[in-house]
């Protein structure tokens, strides 16, 4: 259990409960890199926490549907998140929530419409461990740095069409720190690392796709209509398929959904915008 | 407010919004949303689409759909032990349930009927229903 409130994470602090929650995350200094889809966890996170918090420690929400995700920035090691997450709808089947992440004021992520499909927490955890956690986090809050960082997680390419499409395998591992906190009774991979390499391989598309102008790049800026539709436990091989979907002067989108065998575990669709390089 | 008081007018008027969030919903184009298509048997819905659906069309619609509401709808007057029994539709259940998904083809009705595979049975025209019934209900005096 070392791993539990630590390896994954992403609220240190909630310094406003209830169905307008806020809080706060500091991404450790150590770490390489913090991926923006650990933002949209983070944000996901604050909501799950008030949902659990709501119904008691009953039940729990997991990743389900996102049909918007807007990227306006980034994150550096060592900065804190401002989160926000606005509560539409709960009850005892989902969480649906609207919410954003800031550093220093500045807009870095805004999640719009997301639904938390609801499990049993006691299969998925300790609910009095839980509990005990929100009430840490409402009071002093956690000790922030616990985060180890985003583990080894490379994508196989296996084919494709330079500049159309590509196909990858992604074998999630059978051991990794995560799994300790995401979770503790049944690990699972967590749908925000899918959307990390969801967004690794769309970018990885893009690399053959000439921008309209020199000096432009092409940058994710929304990830819409994504959803998990099953669990993906330690040790599956996922196979990864980008298309790109639609192409005009300064934007592209890009399909991009996993399966296993014959099973669609999820997909997405990401926008990218030609941006002068920074 | 029964389903043999919607018009076709009403459905057809709201029939291309919906058919758009089903496609969305289930990342498929819209022509493929007919108004008899059924959502799992032919579109491939699964629960978390249905979930999907439901939220995308609240928020399109402004109206609130609660869970568990067509089935709730279609049992009327009959009480849940009238309704099914073990699982499985009764006579009078299987009968009223022809009578609210009157838009369902009468040969997808296989008896004996079970309660699990009820949402086999919705089509794009089932959540028409749905949303206009939700929209008489916002407009009714409280």
């Amino acid at each position: 259990m070392d791993g539990h409130f630590r390896a994954f994470s992403f609220v240190d602090r909630i310094t406003r409960p209830g169905l307008s929650v806020r809080g706060l995350y500091q991404v450790p200094p150590s770490i390489a890199e913090f991926p923006i889809s650990l933002a949209a966890e983070a944000c996901g996170q604050l909501a799950a926490w008030t949902a659990m918090a709501t119904l008691d420690f009953k039940l729990r929400p997991v990743a389900g549907i996102a049909p918007v995700i807007e990227l306006p920035g980034s994150i550096r090691p060592g900065q804190t998140l401002e989160l926000e997450a606005e509560i539409e709808s709960l009850d005892a089947d989902a969480v649906a929530y609207s919410g954003i992440a800031k550093v220093a004021g500045t807009l870095v992520l805004r999640l719009q419409h997301c639904v938390g499909p609801m499990v049993p927490l006691e299969d998925y955890d300790d609910p009095s461990a839980v509990k005990q956690r929100f009430e840490l986090l409402c009071g002093a809050g956690a000790t922030p740095g616990a985060f180890p960082g985003v583990p080894p997680l490379a994508l196989d390419y296996t084919g494709g069409e330079p500049g159309k499409s590509l196909r990858a395998i992604l074998r999630v591992p059978a051991a990794a720190d995560f799994f300790a906190d995401h979770f503790p009774r049944r690990p699972v991979f967590p749908g925000t690392l899918f959307m990390h390499k969801v967004l690794e391989l769309a970018a990885r598309v893009t690399d053959d796709i000439l921008t309209p102008a020199r000096h432009t790049a092409w940058v994710a800026r929304s990830v819409n209509d994504s959803k998990i539709r099953a669990f993906m436990p330690p040790g599956e091989s996922l196979e990864f398929e980008a298309r790109l979907a639609k192409q005009d002067a300064g934007s592209l989108t890009i399909h991009v959904g996993a399966r296993k065998e014959t099973k669609v575990t999820g997909h997405s669709k990401i926008i990218f915008h030609a941006e002068e390089r920074a | 407010m029964s389903s043999e008081n919607i018009t076709q007018a009403e459905i057809d008027a709201i029939f291309p919004k919906v058919a758009a969030m089903m496609a969305d919903a289930l990342g498929c184009d819209v022509e493929k949303i007919k108004p008899n298509a059924s959502l799992i048997n032919d579109l491939g819905a699964e629960s978390i689409d249905f979930l999907d659906i439901v939220f995308r069309l609240e928020r399109g619609f402004k109206v609130k759909i609660p869970r568990g509401k067509i089935v709730e709808e279609a049992r009327g007057n009959l009480s849940e032990s009238e309704f099914e029994s073990g699982g499985v539709l009764s006579g009078a259940g299987a009968a009223r349930l022809k009578v609210f998904l009157s838009e369902v083809p009468a040969d997808r009705f296989k008896i004996p009927l079970k309660s699990a595979d009820i949402p086999r049975l919705f089509t794009t025209e089932t959540f028409c229903k749905l949303v206009i019934r939700q929209q008489r209900a916002a407009a009714r005096p409280a």
